[in-house]
């Protein structure tokens, strides 16, 4: 009820004043988009608690780079879609799509494409009014130079970091699980792609599968905003299909006591357990797909 | 005059105990951590530490660890050592998988090799700590 009010109220605002133009549909769509805040059905504890589980697209990177794949900017979003991007939710899902691939392009020192990221990253955190975590002068100089790739990855790290723990602070944390849902399934399609075109690398065919583990957990998170948000609910419907797929697959573990030793001062844990993902090729391709199609819905 | 009082001493208590929390500066104990990260782990998470002056005798995060991937967790704070704070990683189904209080020393920091992509939970403890408050950070590598 708050939220109509504030809507209405905002949209007789835009009417009232300015130009003497009628506000358009699509103006006051915008508006009442950006004046929504989509509290969830449980509270902002537990939304909080399984957002910051959730892996940091980097690690996939870091892998990629690891097992000697080669930078493939095809696999990324281009960096000029952003005008297709006009609701918050487009634009949260966008931010975390491209946070992801600029720490693809910082992974692999890959520093002008990095610049066309960051031009787009702060766009889209400007226009949802988190801008001002981004201080694009320090990034940009440190993104020309490929010796500072660490401090690039902290800085980064650390905003997006911080934003999440903004938006959760502002009971916006619906963008939040949003940015998270765009920057995983954005690092699943690289991984997906990559393994299409290494056929024989085991290591890539089981790290989509042990996204099952991800999976679950983006479905939990969207879950809590299918009754109050409508794009939301698409997307947690074309995410449950994805889910259904990666059911079929199977993480058999077994466990042993660890070991430890202390080395300069620190504990070093050997962990005896063992795990074992049992998936079939046709898993994959058909993961891969679904992917594909809900991304391309995405960001196109 | 009564509600006056009452008013005045809930505005009085709110900023005492305002006050005495607003002591534990986590995100000062974190920026110190990060750069004590071991060369070679990239910095993923930072974690505050605030036991809120011993009102809280737990805190605990979780994360997704990845099989193949070293993951280091460091915890600091005003001093060198760890003033009580204990580090203990639990997996999945809530086994403890290590603990830096460790044949009688408390250290400083963890470093797991992870053979299982799971859940786990990263809970810090406080044991006869003086400030109940610090930060945490965790890296990683491949």
């Amino acid at each position: 009820m708050r939220n109509i009010f504030l809507g209405l109220l905002a949209a007789a605002f835009l009417y009232s004043c300015g130009s003497k133009k009628k506000p358009s549909a699509e103006d006051i769509a915008g508006v009442l988009d950006s004046v929504k805040i989509e509290e969830p059905a449980i509270s902002e504890e537990v939304v909080s608690d399984i957002i910051q589980q959730i892996p940091s697209p980097l690690e996939i990177s870091t892998l990629l780079k690891e097992a000697e794949t080669k930078y493939d900017k095809s696999h990324l979003n281009d960096p000029d879609n952003i005008s297709n991007y006009n609701s918050n939710y487009k634009k949260a899902l966008a931010l975390g799509i491209y946070g992801t691939d600029l720490g693809y392009t910082n992974i692999y020192e890959q520093n002008q494409d990095a610049l066309f990221y960051l031009n787009s990253i702060k766009s889209l955190a400007d226009d949802l009014s988190i801008g001002q975590f981004f201080d694009i002068g320090t990034i940009k100089r440190l993104a020309t130079n490929s010796k500072n790739l660490d401090s690039l990855l902290l800085i980064t790290t650390k905003n997006f970091n911080s934003i999440n723990a903004y938006l959760q602070d502002q009971k916006r944390s619906n963008l939040s699980v949003l940015l998270l849902t765009g920057g995983w399934l954005e690092a699943l399609h690289i991984i997906c792609q990559v393994s299409a075109n290494n056929p024989g690398n085991k290591q890539l065919e089981e790290t989509i599968g042990e996204q099952k583990i991800i999976m679950d957990n983006v479905a939990i998170l969207l879950s809590f905003y299918t009754e109050n948000d409508p794009n939301i609910k698409d997307l947690a419907t074309e995410m449950t299909k994805l889910q259904e797929e990666f059911n079929k697959i199977e993480i058999k573990t077994v466990y042993r006591e660890p070991t430890y030793e202390v080395v300069d001062g620190m504990l070093v844990v050997k962990d005896n357990s063992t795990s074992e993902i049992i998936m079939k090729d046709e898993n994959v391709v058909a993961i891969r797909k679904l992917v594909r199609d809900i991304r391309n819905k995405i960001i196109n | 005059m009564k509600k006056l009082i009452f008013v005045l001493g809930i505005i009085f208590t709110t900023a005492v105990t305002g006050n005495a929390f607003a002591q534990c500066d986590t995100e000062k104990h974190v920026n110190n951590c990060i750069p004590k990260l071991q060369s070679g782990f990239t910095f993923l998470k930072s974690y505050n530490i605030d036991g809120q002056n011993g009102a809280k005798d737990k805190v605990e995060y979780s994360y997704v660890f990845t099989k193949g991937a070293q993951y280091q967790i460091k915890i600091c704070n005003d001093g060198e050592g760890t003033d009580g704070i204990v580090l203990t990683l639990y997996d999945s189904s809530r086994k403890q998988v290590a603990s830096t209080k460790y044949q009688g020393s408390t250290l400083s920091a963890l470093v797991f090799p992870c053979n299982v992509t799971g859940i786990y939970y990263i809970t810090y403890t406080f044991e006869g700590s003086t400030n109940h408050c610090g930060g945490s950070v965790l890296g990683f590598k491949r």
